[in-house]
């Protein structure tokens, strides 16, 4: 359910575009030392966002060359790991792990097995992972079963169970420095409410076809799986009054040295994606995802 | 304390003029319009001070500059305007919701007997506050549909559907319908105006 929160690459500059590809490298590098295959199997977007946000407000960033299986024939700037990128990659592990262990429990046939392989690769970065992050690791653990005792129970809410993604995103605040941990904490809840809505309107077809819970058809109604106008509009309103307030919170954190692809990401890259999610033309531009230069290091999807 | 130029993130050799647009630029954004009902608030009115300040301190040392004062924060505006006090029990609820404390405000509006306009209100503030926008504009709307003719609802609702930071326009992806939002934020923007003077 993860990779929404993605830069608007046209708006941006091209020193813009080379950090963030540097960062981009440099997490799965990262994952790559710390966890093995196993970790940069999981490599999305989101982590990408959390990584940046997490830098400290006086530290650069240190670049170096480097190789690797996707690209071996030319080196590539990547960031050199520092704490951000170590906290980022452990958080990742742990929160696929969980959504593995979900899936195998929601999932029936094919879909099941491939969840318990993917959960059965993923154990032994978990391990590492949550003995390193264990406040996190239990925070994702309530959470996500909080999320599936509403989803067991078809509420008919979008609040509620997005609140508990929410929460669980924003309890990544954690590793923030204490000054600016409260704003941060706030736009992680609201950048994770919306990945949570945006995702359970991207998942919605597919719900409908397979009969299990989605979010937006039980608050909505909805009977199959074409959303009506009205709907749509409704959902775009709340999905962009929860960017404005991510937005309002993010411009209360000190500035740092990846302000400018944050501010992209939020006042621009965040919107579009809830465009083209409502509007249905998500999907293409996620498959033509590799071409883009952003997204060259491959495996963005989870 | 810091250095003033830093806080506006201007060059000391900037022009008045530049200053000027640098201060008007980050008001603006940390207006507490933008953080009416915000848990951030405090936040937002702290930066607002650093600001006025440093922008203070430079058109002092500048003398010359054409000094005009530096916008005064309108405090808290939102609930202070209207208090219509239906029982003594909504009053204790706007002040838990005002204070943060919202689990308490949450169950006192649980154990309310009656279901009016204002309770609708008071839950609605209440889910915008914990972020669950969609709850909250239900509720609102429920409020406003109840007493169309009361401001501060209205202007929840407002908040609910424009509030926080107004995001740029992409340049690329499709068009968005903007005119009737822009529209609504004006009317609203010249509501609180008018109700602001009021207080003074």
């Amino acid at each position: 359910m993860f990779g929404y929160v993605r830069p608007d690459v046209p708006e941006m500059r091209v020193r813009e575009l080379e950090r963030f590809r540097a960062c981009y490298c440099g997490l799965c590098h990262e994952l790559g030392r710390e966890y093995g295959l196993a970790g940069r199997s999981i490599l999305n977007y989101d982590f990408v966002f959390l990584t940046m946000l997490l830098w400290g407000d006086k530290e650069t960033c240190d670049y170096e060359l480097r190789r690797c299986a996707v690209h071996p024939c030319k080196k590539r700037c990547v960031c050199q790991s520092a704490y951000p990128l170590t906290v980022a990659a452990g958080y990742s592990v742990i929160l696929a792990y969980w959504k593995a262990d979900d899936a195998v429990r929601d999932s029936r046939g094919v879909k099941r097995l491939g969840a318990v392989c993917a959960r059965r690769f993923l154990r032994g970065a978990y391990k590492k992972a949550a003995g390193k992050y264990g406040d996190f690791d239990l925070e994702v653990q309530a959470r996500l079963s909080e999320l599936s005792k509403l989803e067991s129970e078809r509420v008919p809410s979008l609040d509620r169970p997005a609140d508990e993604f929410a929460r669980l995103l924003s309890s990544a605040g954690l590793a923030a420095a204490e000054s600016s941990r409260r704003a941060l904490e706030q736009v992680l809840y609201h950048v994770g409410r919306v990945i949570y809505l945006a995702d359970a309107y991207f998942d919605l077809k597919e719900d409908m076809e397979a009969g299990r819970y989605n979010p937006v058809a039980a608050r909505y109604g909805l009977g199959g799986p074409d959303a009506p106008e009205e709907v749509k509009n409704s959902l775009l309103e709340t999905m962009m009054a929860s960017t404005r307030l991510a937005a309002a919170a993010f411009e209360l954190l000190p500035a740092s040295y990846w302000t400018p692809v944050t501010a992209n990401m939020i006042y621009s890259g965040i919107p579009n994606m809830c465009r083209q999610v409502l509007a249905g033309t998500y999907r293409m531009i996620k498959r033509r995802a590799p071409k883009s230069p952003s997204a060259t290091a491959g495996g963005t999807e989870s | 304390m810091t250095d003033p130029y830093k806080v506006l993130g201007v060059s000391p050799s900037a022009t008045d003029d530049e200053v000027k647009k640098a201060y008007r630029e980050l008001a603006k954004k940390y207006h507490p319009d933008n953080y009416v009902d915000n848990p951030l608030a405090d936040l937002a009115q702290e930066k607002m001070k650093e600001i006025n300040e440093a922008y203070d301190l430079i058109t002092k040392q500048r003398k010359g500059g054409g000094r005009q004062g530096s916008y005064q924060s309108s405090g808290q505006s939102g609930y202070q305007g209207s208090y219509q006090s239906s029982g003594a029990n909504y009053a204790q609820i706007r002040q838990a919701i005002q204070s943060g404390n919202l689990q308490y405000a949450e169950q006192l509006l649980d154990a309310c007997p009656t279901r009016d306009a204002e309770w609708n209100f008071l839950m609605g503030s209440l889910y915008y506050r914990k972020g669950w926008l969609d709850d909250a504009r239900s509720f609102l709307q429920r409020a406003c549909s109840m007493d169309p003719y009361n401001q501060e609802y209205k202007q929840a609702l407002n908040a609910v559907n424009a509030g926080g930071m107004p995001y740029r326009q992409a340049g690329y992806g499709p068009p968005t319908q903007q005119g009737p939002d822009m529209c609504d934020m004006c009317t609203a923007m010249m509501c609180m105006n008018m109700m602001c003077n009021g207080c003074r």
